[in-house]
């Protein structure tokens, strides 16, 4: 049928990810009184769902995603170049111009008054929590930075600061003499609140929070819901699924 | 920083110019962004899933220290799948050099099995997704990296073509082509859903 014809292709650009609000809406219409397009319109569902699920990843693009800014952090050596096209395109002349302009600039930047510079990120409040066992690489990152730190024995731990844990890598962070909360490998971790309240948000991974009684409301939140910690001692547990 | 709501909105090429400023969270959403693709591109070329995510981390690994070279940023992900498999290959070179010196056995095909077990998406049996990822990998070239761009990045047929830098047209021509090839390619597993 001609009508069906228009609706064939109506699948293709679904098909190729362009079609309309308006064609989609039109299509579903057609579709649920056709059992010839809507059989087509079902295989054409099936390839793009199959090829999409055969070829998917077991790490979620999340996950990789933090991981490879955690290691392109812990490896600063590691920086892509500043793009010259310009100056080389312009030649010789040009480029010997730029090297005396960004020498005078420089040389200006120091005699002038530095009052001007926009200032760092602020960082947030330190708070009392010690960092005990570390196992492996477990990076942290204070909150308004981009730069990923090696975590350590002594490092100061501030509010909102982001614990990332990588394979095969552990971290105890003790919140007093009595409570430890353990990251497991390939996690990451955020301190939201530490003010009598104690929240962390488990981005992903799993941590086992031991808690003394009377620590005061204790909270751990993920992208799947907010546990309030009643017992003394339990394991929150991240996954795709 | 990059926010994490307009990680979805950004365009590449602000992400890339981010990103060379010394932004690496703005890297990050790169890789959210091309991950899929690039493992799914691995996979067409890579049988063992945790050889491809390797592959796949080697090649943004390898972009990010090249980004400066990247002319049209715009056409980031073309760039990038250019990078992916040739890292496919390099891969294959290293296998192949240890099975010369050291005699290294390639991963079994039950060990194989065994692992996509573990990493089935749902809906697909084993058996399926072996049969989906054979039909891909034997396509030609062109159109294997199309059904990916289009499938496991989830780009349109106008953004492949701003991609790779061709007419919106000439990538929908291929894509249909691509289409019939799999179809035909998996008309058993289509039957089965037919019945």
């Amino acid at each position: 049928m001609k009508n069906c014809e228009k609706y064939k292709n109506i699948i293709e650009k679904h098909l190729d990810g362009m079609i309309t609000e308006v064609e989609l809406s039109q299509l579903q219409k057609h579709i649920d009184g056709c059992p010839s397009c809507r059989a087509e319109f079902d295989r054409s569902t099936f390839l793009k769902d199959a090829v999409s699920q055969a070829f998917s990843s077991h790490t979620s693009a999340e996950q990789a995603g933090a991981s490879l800014v955690a290691r392109l952090s812990s490896e600063p050596d590691r920086k892509p170049l500043l793009n010259h096209p310009p100056v080389l395109l312009a030649g010789k002349r040009a480029a010997i111009a730029a090297v005396f302009l960004l020498a005078a600039g420089v040389l200006l930047g120091f005699a002038l008054d530095r009052a001007d510079e926009p200032a760092g990120p602020t960082l947030k409040a330190e708070v009392p929590i010690l960092v005990g066992r570390i196992e492996g690489t477990v990076l942290v990152r204070h909150e308004g930075s981009d730069i990923w730190e090696a975590l350590e024995t002594d490092s100061k731990i501030r509010l909102g600061d982001t614990f990332h844990s990588a394979v095969k890598s552990t971290c105890v962070l003790e919140l007093d003499p009595n409570s430890t909360l353990e990251l497991d490998q390939n996690s990451m971790l955020v301190l939201e609140s530490f003010n009598g309240l104690t929240e962390f948000n488990l981005e992903h991974g799993e941590l086992t929070a031991d808690l003394e009684s009377g620590h005061g409301p204790f909270f751990i939140s993920t992208p799947h819901g907010r546990v309030e910690a009643l017992g003394t001692e339990f394991t929150v547990k991240v996954t795709d699924e | 920083m990059i926010d994490q709501l307009k990680r979805t909105t950004i365009r590449d090429e602000q992400l890339v110019r981010a990103t060379l400023r010394g932004d690496t969270s703005a890297f990050g959403a790169i890789v959210e962004r091309y991950w899929n693709m690039v493992v799914a591109l691995a996979l067409t070329k890579i049988a063992d899933p945790a050889e491809a995510e390797d592959v796949a981390q080697e090649s943004f690994l390898k972009a990010y220290s090249q980004l400066h070279t990247l002319r049209n940023p715009s056409r980031f992900a073309g760039w990038l799948s250019k990078i992916a498999i040739q890292q496919c290959a390099n891969s294959f070179r290293r296998t192949a050099r240890c099975k010369t010196a050291f005699g290294c056995k390639a991963t079994s095909l039950e060990e194989l099995e065994r692992q996509t077990a573990q990493t089935n998406p749902p809906g697909l049996t084993e058996s399926e997704i072996h049969f989906v990822r054979r039909a891909v990998s034997r396509m030609p070239e062109k159109f294997r990296q199309l059904i990916i761009m289009r499938f496991a990045a989830g780009l349109s047929a106008a953004q492949i073509a701003e991609q790779l830098g061709k007419r919106p047209g000439t990538v929908r021509v291929w894509l249909h082509r691509a289409y019939k090839i799999l179809r035909k390619d998996l008309a058993p597993l289509l039957e089965e859903v037919e019945s």
